[in-house]
């Protein structure tokens, strides 16, 4: 596969990581009231969909960064390709 | 007078070897100290880089040679590196004083190797380990790119026509030799 | 023996002769000539056994769909076993064995499977070694396996060397046949940077095989300038002997190079390279396959496809017989038998399936018109065939067409499904294809030699277009249509006798009917039941047959029966290949620490730790075990001082005015208080709750803490802090860079080592106990100006430090340690001594962290802060987790002290069964403590801080033993922790 990096363009898969749904940058508030109900969630369910997925790629052999990508996890397509920075801040992580 | 003193031994001190159609050189003294622009803080760090450089921070996967020969080499988003021949280990002073607060250095000289391949057929062996394309449409001189040859990973900087810079980790130093040794024999 | 079959004409060189022999016979051959070739000319007709029931076999093709001629190459460990003859480039000295029989090729002992083939029907082995049960392991397996296979190895280590790697393109063109060589050409011109890849030596495809005509000149004279061409273009490269074995994601292909295979000897260079090629368009030009017919004993040596029959004769000027006939369904088949006819071989017949007249004239040749052949002669060579109106035509040679089917493969590799055309009677791609690719030429279905050309162009022109390239207006080059009427006809009906499909596993007609008969009908359970096109040739030739057989059963059309999955490869990759450069010592990468040179010249044996190689004893003259080395070694660092190279540890430096922040989120505990100058011990916690990873971090000043983790997790704990910095706390100003091959790390330990440092560290640093207490850290220098930093931790127990110099000062630092050390009787100390001693001191590794223990269970529940945000705080204080009765980490001591513990034994209370049942926990980790005097262990087990100096018993099932231990605490050595604090 080849990941079109946003900074360094395309890239082998090779030289990345694989970590999965990109849901885990949504990490809970550890002071909510049901904050272990919500890390439970957090930890150990996900989607699977047969199609577009957003997940975590980690560019190991490269700039290091984390990427937001959108995969069809049916054909490979990627879609789209973000800095997981950019969404995490989007998500109102700082 | 210290009772004791201590010698420098890179790992590919002195190697310098002229192949078919390529030469392999471990550069001498080469120092390499990591720079980290600060969150929000980048404008003035690339302002103090400009000025105590005099070229501005190229972008990421570019690289750019000062007046006094040190190479800025953009790695990603808030990382940098700038190497320069510098032979005493303050490198990470020399650095920092230029650059003052403006960012965080840290000395990277001794976690690397350098490996200088060059010649007419450097490219040729060099498709053998490296997954990037290299050709000069693709890759100019300057371009600096971190990718992975032979499960090492690699920060690649094209210097010249045919020369390239390659720098890998230094405890698998002879591992990475090795692999460059080999592509160049095996396409000679 | 002379080349009774060679004729005149072909693109071989007879100025020059090669000599090789096949199974001892001295043969001769010329340059331009593959094995097959030679062998035909040589009138070697009969060249192999085929798997299942030993019929003797021919040369079926001549190309790398070839299922019969499989053979042995070159000898000693050179020898390759199962290579294509078809395929194998003739060289001077070439040593061919046929294969697949016992005694000779001409009297194979094991032909008797063929008589009792009545009995070896599909399905065969899964109901016959069904029972007695018994009977497998001692009788059926070892029959079975004597008898299975074709070639053998050599059981030789490889000697060839092999290679891999990268090209990129914006075009691969796959095949250099008529479309290919159309389709580079525009590419080319258009200034795009080309690949084009050919599996054949000699780039053309069918042109070298047929006498057609391209722009006015032959068309092999043709292909030739337009390599010549395209070689001339600096944004194109030709690889010849290159199959392009699979299509993968996103453009990639992998392609399998041949390089010195047709040469007796590689020279010392690699003889394959397995290139990974990303492209960003590809035009697919791998033409067509002819297919047979199917009709009794039609696998006799003499049987071929009629184009390869073509084949042979106009490109290597070899006829396979000298008296040929040609069973036909289709226009192509006649060519066949006219460039045989005018080349001088007699043709006695044309035998065409359709009521239809002649295609040609073809001097001499009867033709016989809606007639099928039903039978041959000839066990070892064919002799006769036998038609369906009963007349027997006395031939040597029989050319087959059943029409020709599109080359497919590579479309399908990304699980696109080919689409059915009726009227060429074959599948042709269709779906979806892989990303990037578009099919020109026969392998689209442009079955004659003026569509290809110009849909290799057109195809290639549109692809360019695409990429932004501004396409080249010259027209494509030139050709006749010549005439491809076809009528698809799969069998024949009224055979009485065995007709083969797939002849490499030994396939019929009637298997594929008895596979219907039990119920196996769809395509994919008939190829697993009868083997069908699982055979090395992929069942290039037999699948489609097989699957209108099959259709013809069901009553169903051949789109309705459907086609099995094409996957990689498209013909077979060497293992040697795939496995590259990956061997021996050069199987991965090695990390080597900063004194490993030291290390080697004071007796050091090294331990592989991933990818490092660490120093694990050091054997002084006399010592006659690894135990008598390292029992000094960890007895004489508690008396007095030893030293270990701790570089593998990983090591990141953390900066950032938000760096302390960042580490309290990242471990369990707190670091933003941790004074400048101090180290502290940090767990890392998963998001789950269970621990991560331990170790020290140091704060070198107001915005910088160096972090030191477990060697095993360096990698994986540095990517899991850029995770937290970018993903989860983006807003702190926090930068991470790893340093660990940039410091040489040494622990100095034992209570002698702070006067051993005295004597390396420069005067002005106060290293005493006062202004250097336990657990402080600073930057000093050593040697006379040389910066260092230097840690007050220990992972010994011992008073200790670890003191770290610039990498490339590390051997020598190493030396002047061990110098300055004399006086003090120091000695260094590897891994194992280090494991002695961490255990003694009741100091958890991976063996107690393993993925399932919480800090709770390792005594440490209270470094869990609950006040701050931390990764793993909150699922830590799950009921489960922090049960009082849980496991928790001691230490045990045999009660007879001569007794040698046992990892992985697990805890029983006396008195009761040592059933899992009752199962109190296990031994993570055992050493003999030459401290202590006697064996030790750590362990987990329930409630054991209630425990201390109760006796339980440690069982080990496996060694069959079981122990009686002393629960005491987990800090064996020193309890109090006054030795580190002296």
């Amino acid at each position: 596969m080849i990941i079109n990096h946003p900074l360094l363009g395309p890239r082998d898969a090779a030289e990345f990581i694989y970590l999965g749904d990109a849901c885990l940058i949504d990490r809970p508030d550890w002071q909510a009231e049901d904050a272990a109900e919500q890390f439970y969630e957090y930890g150990y369910l996900r989607d699977n969909p047969a199609g577009e997925h957003q997940e975590l790629w980690y560019h190991e052999q490269g700039d290091r960064s984390w990427l937001v990508v959108t995969r069809d996890t049916l054909s490979h397509k990627i879609t789209k390709v973000e800095l997981a920075r950019d969404v995490a801040v989007a998500r109102g992580r700082g | 007078m210290p009772e004791y003193t201590l010698i420098s031994a890179p790992p590919l001190a002195g190697y310098d070897k002229d192949f078919t159609g390529a030469a392999l050189k471990a550069p001498g003294d080469l120092a390499i100290v990591a720079v980290a622009l600060p969150l929000k803080g980048e404008a003035a760090a690339k302002k103090a880089i400009k000025a105590a450089y005099g070229k501005a921070l190229p972008e990421p996967g570019k690289s750019v040679a000062s007046k006094d020969g040190a190479r800025l080499v953009r790695l990603g988003q808030d990382a940098a590196f700038v190497i320069f021949t510098h032979a005493t280990p303050d490198a990470e002073a020399v650095v920092g004083g230029k650059l003052k607060d403006t960012v965080y250095v840290t000395d990277q000289t001794d976690v690397w190797t350098g490996l200088e391949i060059s010649g007419p057929n450097a490219r040729t062996a060099l498709e053998r380990i490296c997954p990037l394309d290299l050709h000069p449409a693709a890759f100019a001189v300057d371009d600096a790119y971190r990718t992975v040859m032979e499960h090492l990973g690699v920060l690649i900087i094209r210097t010249g026509e045919d020369a390239y810079l390659l720098l890998s980790a230094s405890s698998s130093a002879n591992s990475f030799l090795h692999a460059v040794e080999t592509s160049i024999t095996n396409v000679s | 023996m002379s080349q009774v079959n060679r004729i005149e004409g072909g693109l071989i060189d007879r100025s020059k002769t090669l000599s090789f022999t096949f199974n001892g016979k001295a043969m001769q051959g010329h340059p331009g000539d593959t094995l097959a070739s030679a062998l035909l000319a040589n009138g070697q007709t009969l060249v192999g056994r085929s798997f299942k029931y030993h019929r003797p076999r021919g040369i079926f093709t001549s190309g790398s769909e070839e299922p019969n001629a499989l053979v042995q190459l070159r000898t000693g460990a050179h020898q390759e076993p199962n290579t294509r003859a078809t395929v194998a480039e003739l060289f001077d000295g070439l040593n061919a064995t046929s294969q697949n029989h016992r005694g000779s090729l001409e009297f194979d002992m094991m032909a008797m499977t063929d008589f009792v083939s009545p009995f070896l029907s599909a399905g065969f082995y899964y109901k016959t070694f069904m029972w007695p049960k018994a009977f497998w392991e001692k009788f059926y397996e070892p029959v079975i396996r004597s008898s299975a296979g074709l070639g053998r190895l050599s059981m030789q280590e490889d000697p060839d060397i092999y290679d891999k790697g990268f090209l990129h393109c914006d075009l691969l063109v796959i095949g250099a046949g008529p479309a290919g060589l159309s389709a580079a050409l525009a590419a080319g011109r258009s200034g795009a940077r080309v690949i084009l890849a050919d599996e054949d030596f000699a780039p053309g495809g069918r042109l070298n095989a047929e006498t057609l005509e391209v722009d006015g000149m032959a068309g092999a004279d043709w292909a030739t300038q337009a390599i010549d061409e395209l070689s001339a273009m600096d944004n194109v490269r030709v690889m010849t002997r290159s199959t392009v074995y699979g299509a993968y994601d996103h453009g990639i292909y992998g392609v399998l190079e041949r390089c010195t295979d047709h040469l007796a000897s590689s020279n010392g260079k690699p003889r394959q390279i397995l290139w990974r090629v990303y492209s960003k368009r590809a035009v697919l030009a791998a033409g067509a396959t002819e297919r047979p017919i199917a009709f009794g004993n039609n696998d006799r040596p003499g049987v071929m496809l009629a184009g390869a029959v073509r084949d042979y004769a106009n490109r290597y000027g070899v006829t396979p017989g000298q008296q040929v006939a040609v069973f036909t369904n289709n226009d192509d088949g006649w060519r066949t038998a006219a460039d045989l006819a005018a080349k001088g071989v007699q043709v006695s017949a044309i035998i065409d399936s359709r009521d239809a007249p002649a295609v040609c004239d073809v001097p001499g040749a009867r033709h016989v018109r809606n007639a099928a052949v039903v039978d041959t002669v000839g066990r070892k060579g064919l002799k006769s065939v036998t038609l369906t109106d009963g007349q027997v035509i006395p031939v040597d040679c029989l050319a087959v067409s059943g029409g020709w089917n599109p080359n497919v493969h590579l479309t399908c590799h990304q699980r696109g499904r080919p689409t059915w055309d009726d009227d060429l009677s074959a599948f042709v791609p269709g779906g979806e294809l892989p990303v990037g690719m578009a099919v020109a030429g026969a392998a689209n279905g442009a079955m004659t030699l003026g569509a290809a050309l110009q849909s290799g162009r057109d195809v290639a022109n549109a692809q360019v277009k695409d990429l932004g390239f501004t396409a080249s207006r010259k027209a494509a080059p030139k050709a006749e249509d010549e005439p491809r009427e076809c009528a698809a006809f799969w069998h024949v009906k009224e055979s009485k006798k065995r007709a083969w499909l797939d002849q490499q596993n030994d396939v019929t007609v009637k298997d594929v009917k008895l596979s219907h008969t039990e119920g196996y009908r769809s395509v994919e359970l008939l190829k697993r039941y009868t083997t069908l096109g699982m055979a090395t040739d992929q069942g290039k030739t037999a699948n489609i047959p097989a699957l209108a057989i099959m259709a013809e059963c069901t009553g169903k059309t051949i789109p309705e029966t459907g086609t099995t999955i094409f996957r990689p490869p498209y013909t077979p990759v060497p293992l040697g290949a795939l496995g590259g450069r990956a061997r021996g010592k050069d199987f991965r990468p090695y990390r080597l620490t900063p004194s490993h040179k030291w290390a080697e010249e004071n007796g050091a044996s090294f331990v592989t730790v991933g990818n490092w190689m660490r120093a694990e004893w050091y054997t002084r003259p006399g010592e006659k075990g690894w135990r008598d080395s390292v029992d000094r070694e960890a007895k004489n660092t508690r008396e007095s001082v030893g030293i270990c190279d701790v570089t593998t540890l990983g090591k990141i430096d953390v900066k950032g005015k938000d760096a302390g922040e960042f580490l309290n989120k990242v471990y369990s505990n707190t670091f933003s208080t941790l004074a400048v100058g101090k180290v502290r011990y940090g767990l890392m916690l998963r998001e789950d709750g269970i621990c991560y990873d331990d170790g020290t971090t140091a704060r070198m000043g107001e915005n910088h803490y160096v972090m030191t983790t477990t060697t095993a997790n360096a990698v994986l704990v540095f990517r899991r802090m850029e995770f937290a910095r970018q993903c989860l706390w983006p807003d702190l100003d926090v930068h991470l860079i790893s340093t660990t091959d940039g410091w040489a790390q040494f622990a100095v330990a034992g209570p002698n080592s702070r006067n051993l440092l005295r004597k390396v560290v420069d005067e002005e640093h106060d290293i005493s106990n006062e202004a250097f207490p336990f657990m402080g850290c600073g930057e000093i220098t050593v040697c006379g100006g040389m910066p260092a930093r230097l840690f007050r931790i220990s992972f010994s127990g011992e008073l200790a430090f670890e003191i770290a110099v610039p990498a490339r000062y590390g051997n020598s630092m190493m030396g002047v340690l061990n110098e300055a050390g004399k006086e003090f009787n120091v000695a260094p100390y590897g891994t194992e001594a280090l494991g002695v001693m961490r255990i003694e001191k009741g100091h958890a590794t991976a063996n107690e962290l393993n993925g399932q223990t919480t800090a709770h269970n390792i005594g440490l529940g209270k470094m869990v802060s609950q006040k701050k945000e931390c990764i793993g705080n909150v699922l830590s204080q799950r009921e489960e987790l922090i049960r009082d009765d849980d496991i928790r980490l001691m230490g045990f001591h045999p009660v007879d002290r001569n007794e040698k513990l046992i990892a992985g034994s697990h805890f029983i209370t006396k008195g009761e069964d040592a059933i899992m049942d009752n199962d109190q926990g296990w031994m993570t980790s055992v050493a003999f403590s030459p401290n202590l005097g006697h064996s030790v262990g750590l362990g987990f087990i329930k409630r054991g801080h209630e425990r201390k100096g109760e006796i339980v018993r440690a069982v080990s099932p496996v060694h069959g033993k079981e122990i009686e231990v002393e629960i005491v605490s987990a800090h064996m050595i020193d309890p109090e922790g006054e030795r580190l604090r002296a």
